[in-house]
């Protein structure tokens, strides 16, 4: 029995941030939660993230900011999907572009969202993971 | 009149002229940054209607699928009319969101090559469950020799999603609704032509113009039997121009209706 996954949920809405902590808190997961760019980065140095879900607008600038100082960082999530408001396929290219596994239009259905990240979270858990995809 | 009247008068003219010119594109100015504005504004407000609702939604899946504990029928039932409320409302902000950035010319294509059939698989899965509660029936139809598109892919799906949306919600029990792709020519262009058709209540002749204006419903009253933001069908066509397409009806009252659009197949698309 290994550790339960770290989530990392980042997004500048309390609401939705309580929504998405009670749901995977009673999931089974270890929940850590972030607000802004900064603090996702922090969040994520300061403990290895295995899944991170990353709503794109932030206050102090775009969510995918917080993947590539994290990249450089060396703690990168070892998965990471983005959070948009909706689809539209240039947000999409810009996603995937910059790394994300997938991305998600608010509100993912819960059942949807809980599978996607089991699949992610199946294998073995990241302390601080070395695979570079 | 002396020639340097003359002279005065002119210069006195084209300065007027100057001038009024000068105010009319400060005007003009002023207009667009207003409509500017008011375009930033709906967005804003979209986002803003967006996120307590994701939330809202979030919450009552989470009780509806008994994380919380487990819930009975009655409770399970009420909380689903939260979740589809809750869905209705967000699908009329992303229609006003959509409906403003096309008004503003914000909205960008981004063309990708792809087959109409997977998109349309993908349109009509997401429908199956309202097909089967309103109690139709949902037949596809794709020749295998149908050219590739090439096209703004979610553009696309949101045009299909739309006009199969009106089929269902338009047509009583029993009745049926279709998805029939055909490739035709168009002079020398070759196109990829979508029907998307239903046998419920139709449109009459006159009201054919009708359906693709900004905000209007061929029934306005308060008491109107079908919902909506009236934008969906002016926003289909926002989006079919936009990948160098049409979109058209045919249709009688009673008769059922049939919606079409073209897309020009291969690399024509801009």
């Amino acid at each position: 029995m290994g550790a339960r996954p770290h989530i990392l949920l980042v997004d500048d809405s309390a609401l939705v941030l309580d929504a998405l902590r009670l749901l995977f808190q009673e999931s089974g997961y270890d929940v850590s939660v972030a607000r802004s760019v900064t603090e996702a980065v922090n969040a994520a140095v300061s403990r290895s993230v295995d899944v991170m879900l990353l709503d794109l607008t932030l206050p102090d600038g775009d969510g995918l900011e917080a993947l590539v100082r994290l990249r450089a960082q060396g703690a990168e999530p070892r998965v990471t999907a983005a959070l948009t408001g909706r689809e539209a396929s240039e947000v999409e290219a810009r996603c995937f572009g910059a790394g994300c596994r997938a991305v998600l239009v608010k509100p993912v259905p819960i059942a949807q969202l809980i599978a996607q990240v089991r699949d992610w979270t199946s294998g073995p858990l990241s302390g601080r993971s070395p695979e570079k995809h | 009149m002396h020639p340097v009247d003359l002279t005065t008068t002119a210069e006195f003219r084209i300065a007027r002229l100057e001038e009024a010119l000068n105010e009319a594109a400060q005007v003009n100015a002023e207009l667009q940054s207003r409509d500017a504005l008011k375009t930033q504004f709906l967005a804003n407000i979209s986002h803003d209607l967006r996120t307590p609702l994701t939330a809202i939604i979030t919450h009552a899946e989470i009780l509806r699928d008994g994380i919380l504990g487990p819930l009975s029928d009655r409770q399970r039932d009420s909380v689903a009319s939260i979740i589809s409320g809750g869905r209705q409302l967000l699908e009329a902000v992303g229609e006003i969101l959509t409906y403003a950035r096309g008004a503003a010319n914000q909205l960008t294509v981004s063309p990708s090559e792809f087959h109409i059939a997977a998109v349309i698989a993908q349109v009509s899965a997401l429908n199956e469950p309202l097909v089967a509660k309103k109690g139709l029936s949902l037949s596809v139809n794709i020749p295998d020799d149908i050219p590739l598109l090439v096209a703004d892919r979610e553009q696309v799906m949101h045009v299909i999603s739309n006009l199969l949306g009106n089929a269902i919600a338009f047509t009583p029990a029993g009745g049926r609704v279709w998805v029939a792709v055909t490739s035709v020519t168009d002079g020398d262009t070759l196109a990829v032509q979508v029907e998307v058709g239903d046998t419920g209540i139709g449109i009459a002749p006159e009201h054919h113009d009708l359906v693709f204006r900004e905000f209007a419903q061929v029934d306005p009253s308060p008491s109107r039997r079908h919902h909506g933001t009236g934008l969906g069908l002016t926003i289909a066509r926002r989006l079919v121009e936009l990948n160098g397409g049409r979109i058209w009806v045919e249709s009688m009252l009673g008769q059922g209706s049939r919606f079409f659009f073209s897309l020009p197949a291969g690399s024509s698309t801009r």
